[in-house]
Formats: C-alpha cells, structure tokens, sequence
C-alpha cells in the first residue's frame, strides 16, 4: 500500500482531487504513463485492471489514447474523456458515471454489452462499436488503473430519513419486502468486489437511480449473475432513490486507505 | 406453576421446513396454528447477508447456526456393550436451531427416492429373494412413489429447483437422471453452470457408459416466483451454501419460501425461544392433549391442541416421544417396541481428483448443490447379484466451497503440515475436485436410540442415546461405490494424482467426531405394520391418533440421496391427508 499512498499525496500537493470536476470536465489532469506504471506496481491496483492478461504499458498507453478519442483504427469517434474526464470522475447529470478506479473487468464487460446490444444505449453503443477488442481492453484498464478520486458526488440536501433507510437497504436490506442487503455482492461500504462486481461509494446518485431504474424496466439486462433485475423489481422509487443517494455519500473506501486521515479532517474536506 | 394458555387447533414443534409447510397448509386450511421453536427469530435479508455471514470460522467451524450442545445434545455409542458419553462438541452430523431449522444451513441438493426404494423389502425379495436381506430390518414405507410424485413435485415448485428431467411421464430424456421416477412435469428452472471439473467428469463417465445428469439443485438459476407467491432471485455461486444462510435469496430455505407468506396469517402464531419439553396425553392415553414448553421468559407453559405435529428435526422428534410416553420403545435384546428402532445414519465416502495445470476448478466459485452426478451405482439401478450388499449410492463431482480454512486439498503422500504441505495447497487449491459417494444405510436391529441411563440435559430430561456402528452390509456398499468412483477419477484426462476416503472402511467404528453428514434417519418410522412402524403410512401415530410426525425420522432406512426432498415429499402427503379426511373427522386412519 506505501506506493498507492505516496500517489494519493503526489495527487493532493498538486492540488487536484478535493472538490473539482463536480460539473466541468477537467481536460488538463491526469496521470502520466510513469505515475500509473507505479500505482499498478501494487497488488490491488494491478488486480483491479487486470482484464484478460495483467497490463503492460503499451496496453496502458493505448487505453489513455483512447480516453482522449484517439486510436489506430481511428477509434471510437468521441472521446471518453468528453464525458468522463481525463481522470474519470464523470458528473452528476445521471448520464455519466464515474469510472475511476472502477473494476476493469466490469468496465470491459460493459463495452462489450454496449456493442452487442445488452446494455443498448444510445451514446454509448455506437462508440463501443467502434472501438477494437485490444482497444475496449485497454481503455477498461485504464480506467481502472486511476486512482478513485476524493471528491464529492452528492448534491443537494435530502431528508435524513430517507438517507437513513437507504443505509439500512444498503446494509441488510429489507426482510418485509424481500430485498437483499446490496453489501451482500458491493462488499463492506460498497467497495465492489473486483473483477466483476462494481463498486458503489462515492458513484453519482442520479446514475445509480437510473441503472436501478432500467434494471426495473428490463431495459438494462447485463449482470454476470442476473440478479439485479430481480432486486430492482421489488423496490420501490423512493428505495432506489434512497440507496442511491446514500451510496453517493458514502466515502469510496479506496481513497480512504490513500489519504491520511488529518488530511480528511480539514476543513472544507468531504 | 404451570401456565395453561387458550386451546388452539393444531400445535407444532419446530419452525424448519415441515413445521412451517405444515403450518402454511393447516392455517390455509381453517386451522389455528401455533408453532413452537427453540431458537431465535432470523431472516435471510438481515441475518445472512455477505460479508458478514461468509465468517467461516463462525459459522462453518464454530457453528453459529447448529444446535448448542450445552443446551440439547445426545449421548453415543458404538455398541450396547459400550457406555455411552454425551456429544459436546458438534462434528459427524450438524443439527440447525432457530426460524427455518437445518433448512437454513443446507445445500440445496433436492432429490426424490427411486422408485424401488419405497418398497425396498418386497422389491429386493422379488427380484433377489427374501436372503439378501437377512439380518436387516429392511422394510417398506408403505408409501408408494406414485402417490408421493404431486408432492415431491409441489416441493420442487416451492424451491424453484433446478435441473433436467430424466423421466418425464415416462418418457427417458437427454441430460436428466435416466434412472428417477416419472416426473409429471420437468423441474421449474434450468440445471446450473458446470464448472470445468463437472464437465471432465461428465464427459469421462458418458464415455464409460454410464448416466451423468446436473444434480437437482434448489440453488435457483434464474428469478422465480413459487406457488406460494415468494420470488427468488439467481444463485451468485458464492460458495457459502452448507453451514451458512442465503443472503441472496437464491437457495431456497423455510423462510423465504414459507414463512414470509404465512407470517401475517390470521390462523398462525410463531413463539420463539421456546423448548418443547414433553406432549402430554390424556387420561385414556389415547391422544395427545397438547405440549409442555419453556417459553422465552423461562415460564413453564402448557399449550393445548386438538393436534400436535412433531416437526423437530430427525433425533428430537424420537427424544420427545420417549421422554413424552408416545409409543412403544425398542427394546434391541428382545425386538419389541418401535420409537427409536430403525434408526439409520448415511455412509460416506469420497474420491480427491487433482488435475493439472490444464484444469482450473477455481472452487471459490461453487454452490450447494453444484454438481455433476451420476445413478448408476445407486439404489437398485445395478444388479446386486453376488455383491453381497443392498443399496447403493450416488456418485457426484461437487463444487460446493473453496473456503480458505476448509478447502485446502493435498495429493495423497503430502506432509500435513510445513513446507511442502503450503506448496501442495498453493498447487492444487484451483485445480482439484471431490466426487462424493453419497451412499445408502441400512436399518439393522442393534442399531437404535433410546434414552440415556446417565445423562440427563439442562431441563432435567434424559439425553437421547444413539447406539450406531456401520453395518457390514454398508461398508461392502461403500466400498463398491467408491471403486467406480475411483475408477471415473482415473479415467478422467489431466489427472496427476487420486486419493479416497471412505467414513465407512473396513476395520474402522463409526465415529461422531469426523463431519459426514447431518442426515440422521429413522428411530419413529413410518409403514403399514403397528409392530415395526410408529406412524402409519399418513405419518398418523398408531397410538396417538392426533399426533402427526414428520421428517427424515419416518424413513424406515436411508436412501442413497439426501432426505429433504422425500421427506417434504411425506410431509405434503402427509398435510393432504390431515386437510381432506383427518380433520374434518378426526380417528385412527388406518386400522391397527
């Protein structure tokens, strides 16, 4: 771990991480090639972007070329970066998930179901058409390979109890309606369990809104095991909204490893 | 100073599997139900979520969900010229406490007897003569298997059970057990995932010639809503099944698939924390009168009833008669009586198959009842002609856990300890398979229960006592079973090393330390003769019209498959006959 954490302070002295890129994209930042060679010389980081064979840096090199919207093959047409952010935050619309530090094999899994029409959506299945397999590879571990930010994905004020029953449904769901604790599969404080299970702390509450959303509506029908169409199926709008936000609150733990906790404490820190 | 509550309709001991279908049944069917159990109230949302509940040392090896056995425990033997020491430490079989029972901790592996199993004595004597059985208590059940196929199916549509049928109607089909009853409708969900050892196995025992088929499963594959309206959801393959609850919803087990459904019902009443102690009789001994229990405040309280159904789990079902009065007990030396004859245990044996670096088994992914099998050394599918034994086994490639404390498969000739054991371990964790022979008891007459002489439990009662070895019969069995399986090991491609096992060696006692497998049989059998059966062939006591029993403690002997789903097969059997005829007129069903 003293590698990961000499990242995170690198991060911080360079005053990036802390309440940036809620809603414009930050272009500039990122990671250099030497910097995310290092962070997958740690076990954790290295498993987590580990597709098909561990990454090497031309599969690094090739996965940040793609986020930026180039590629051999002329790439995918559009720029992950536009909506997700050189260093993958995304934003609170709903529509763009935050993809740092994600599990690679998820991340992969969904662009193949974007081109295959599993996950249909409009923006994102034509770009992962277009995109090669090495290319969906290596963009996956890319990803996967950034440091999950510090910063805060929640917006607005919500009702503490709506917040509070949200953490319970997360924490052992509800026996009344049939509805498994959402740990049971996300792991402790919703972390995700790498390679096929993503993780929910610190993701944007309107985006886990709307994946619950179309799991409901059997619009979305992709999970390894097909077990979030049932889930959702017995939930109600105000639970979906409720988990999600309380998700969104959650601190994703990986960070907290990373950053010492003074730093936490400052003010202004969420 | 004894509490006397309000007289309800029915009472029921045991809130696991039979207790909460009987109550399900009996409260839709007018009756006021009253169930009794001795544990805590749990539910799979909020008491067996991950991470929590995969804490294998709680629960696997210290055994949160089993019986305490400071509380409740049994005392053993081998022989009746042996005393008897009580059990203090849970090992060759694991019973459940609490909502659901063993029905919470079990695998899922939902089977149905064969056809000729129900009527084992008369099927032997006819095919082989009446000699092969000799020195057996080997009897019918009176039951026969057409008449429990609508339950044994309504049960697999309780659990959603998944597989392929074999016989359907009759008809012998592709991928399902060629061997099995005729189903009257295929299972509700699609067979499993075969992981890459099930598919060797498959494929090596197809070629030998014999009948792989996925092991019926009620570790549900995909979401479904059972007749009771419960919705399951898909099995994750956590590999948490046996010892643990389910947080996902996917193995079936009482309480999603039952209680859930009842729990609100106007006929039905839950009492937790309560310890049955006795049933009491009237005067004329003729009938139960009720129960007399400890409830959760440490009260003493008598429940009465119009009936009472026995739904403990296999052993306390037969402890409560006894130290209740309920029938007759067996008495070895001179045959007579019945509670606690007829006792039988499962005989268990084992192959290790390590592959090498071609096969991976990654057994993390596992679940319950994951497994690829075959039936052909199993019941009376292959002629016994000569073999000098009855019954069989099935043989089955399972991937159930690779659990970190449990899981840890060594060739045979590796150090248990040190170096070279951490090497072998690191080598084979993800590339080896067990093949399970999951093997047949025979009833013999100095195997039995009765109550301890000695030992008495914290209420004051006498300990059940368990006399059990492995009758000579089951050890050839399980030594001809295991040969076959070893023989598919060996003809299996990538296999670099074997090693076997079997519970019931040769030269070997039975021993109570070891885990086998928690399917007691016997001890208050069911049958069509009042001198070797408790229960009539409705679950019906002879003696006490109004008591019904229930579970794994009706089979006259063990089956070569796990016991839930024929005994949930009886308990419906059993329920349909209390709701159409019993109830509305209630006397002895069948003449003794």
């Amino acid at each position: 771990m003293r590698n990961f954490r000499k990242t995170a302070v690198v991060l911080l002295s360079l005053g990036m991480g802390f309440g940036v890129a809620l809603q414009a994209q930050d272009f500039a930042g990122g990671l250099g090639n030497a910097e995310l060679e290092r962070r997958l010389g740690v076990e954790s980081v290295l498993f987590n972007a580990t597709i098909k064979d561990a990454p090497d840096d031309d599969m690094i090199e090739l996965g940040r070329l793609v986020a930026m919207g180039g590629a051999e093959n002329g790439g995918s047409g559009m720029a992950c970066i536009t909506c997700h952010g050189v260093e993958g935050h995304g934003d609170g619309s709903g529509a763009f998930p935050r993809l740092d530090g994600q599990a690679g094999w998820y991340l992969y899994k969904q662009l193949n179901d974007y081109a295959s029409g599993a996950r249909p959506n409009r923006v994102m299945s034509g770009i992962a058409e277009r995109l090669t397999e090495p290319e969906r590879e290596a963009v996956s571990a890319y990803y996967a390979a950034l440091p999950a930010g510090t910063f805060d994905t929640a917006r607005g004020r919500i009702d503490g109890t709506l917040l509070q029953w949200g953490g319970q449904l997360a924490a052992v769901g509800s026996a009344e309606k049939g509805i498994p604790a959402c740990v049971n599969c996300h792991g402790p404080q919703g972390t995700g369990l790498p390679p096929s299970v993503p993780y929910l702390a610190g993701q944007y509450a309107g985006y886990m809104e709307l994946q619950l959303t179309l799991w409901q509506d059997g619009v979305r029908d992709n999970d390894a095991m097909n077990v979030m169409e049932a889930i959702a199926r017995k939930m109600s709008e105000e639970d979906i909204r409720a988990v999600s936000e309380y998700y969104a609150r959650v601190a994703n733990p990986a960070e907290m490893e990373a950053i010492p906790a003074r730093e936490l404490d400052a003010p202004g820190a969420q | 100073m004894v509490t006397e509550l309000p007289k309800t309709d029915v009472v029921i001991v045991g809130a696991g599997w039979t207790g909460l279908a009987a109550a399900k049944e009996l409260a839709d069917a007018g009756q006021r139900c009253v169930v009794i159990e001795r544990g805590d109230w749990r539910h799979d949302a909020t008491s067996f979520g991950a991470p929590e509940e995969h804490d294998e040392l709680k629960y696997a090896r210290r055994k949160g969900h089993m019986i305490d056995t400071p509380i409740k425990t049994l005392s053993f033997r081998n022989t009746s010229d042996q005393t008897a020491r009580p059990i203090r430490r849970l090992g060759s079989f694991l019973p459940g406490k609490g909502l659901g029972g063993a029905g919470i901790h079990w695998n899922g592996q939902l089977w149905r007897p064969l056809e000729s199993d129900l009527s084992m004595r008369s099927h032997y004597t006819e095919r082989y003569g009446a000699a092969v059985l000799e020195g057996t208590n080997v009897q019918d059940w009176g039951v026969s298997y057409d008449e429990l196929e609508p339950h044994l199916d309504f049960f697999d549509r309780v659990c959603g059970t998944a597989g392929v049928a074999g016989n359907l109607n009759g008809e012998i089909r592709e991928g399902g057990n060629p061997f099995e009853g005729p189903r009257s409708a295929d299972y509700p969900n699609p067979p499993m995932t075969p992981s890459p050892p099930l598919q060797r196995f498959r494929d090596t025992a197809r070629a030998m010639g014999y009948h792989p088929f996925q092991m019926p499963s009620a570790n549900v594959t995909r979401a479904y809503e059972n007749p009771y309206g419960a919705q399951l959801h898909p099995c994750t393959y956590c590999g948490f099944c046996e010892r643990f609850g389910c947080g996902y919803f996917a193995k079936a087990d009482p309480i999603i698939c039952i209680y859930d459904v009842v729990k609100d019902h106007e006929n039905f009443e839950l009492r937790m924390n309560s310890h049955v102690l006795r049933v009491e009789t009237s005067a004329d001994g003729k009938t139960a009168t009720g129960v007399r229990y400890i409830d959760a405040r440490g009260r003493e309280v008598f429940q009465p009833a119009d009936t009472v159904c026995l739904n403990a789990y296999a052993l306390w079902n037969v402890h409560l008669m006894l130290v209740s009065g309920l029938g007759t007990p067996y008495d070895p030396k001179t045959g007579q009586g019945t509670v606690g004859r007829n006792y039988a245990y499962q005989t268990m044996a084992a192959v290790s198959v390590f592959f090498d670096e071609e096969v991976w088994s990654n057994p993390f992914m596992g679940a319950g009842a994951l497994g690829m099998t075959i039936d052909d050394f199993n019941g009376d599918n292959f002629d016994h002609t000569g073999l000098g034994f009855v019954g069989g086994g099935y043989i089955s490639a399972n991937q159930t856990n690779g659990r970190p404390i449990n899981y840890q498969p060594t060739p045979p000739g590796t150090p248990s300890w040190g170096a070279e054991w951490k090497r072998a371990v690191r080598e084979n964790y993800l590339h080896h398979v067990s093949l399970a022979c999951h093997g047949s008891s025979v009833a013999v007459p100095q195997n039995h229960l009765d109550l301890d002489p000695t030992y008495v439990d914290d209420f004051g009662q006498p300990l059940l006592r368990m006399t059990f070895d492995f009758p000579e019969n089951d050890r050839k069995m399980s030594a001809y079973v295991l040969s076959k399986a070893e023989e598919i090991a060996r003809n299996m491609d990538n296999v670099r090393a074997v090693g076997t096992s079997n519970n019931a060696a040769e030269g070997q006692g039975y021993s109570v330390v070891p885990y086998q497998t928690t399917h007691n049989t016997g001890g208050a059998v069911i049958g069509t003769d009042p001198a070797t059966s408790v229960v009539n062939r409705y679950g019906q006591m002879w003696d006490h019209h109004n008591v019904f029993v229930f579970g794994a403690c009706l089979f006259p002997q063990n089956l070569g498959y796990n016991p839930t789903g024929p005994l949930m097969g009886l308990a419906y059997w059993t329920l349909e006959h209390m709701k159409t005829d019993y109830l509305a007129n209630p006397r002895p069903l069948m003449d003794a």
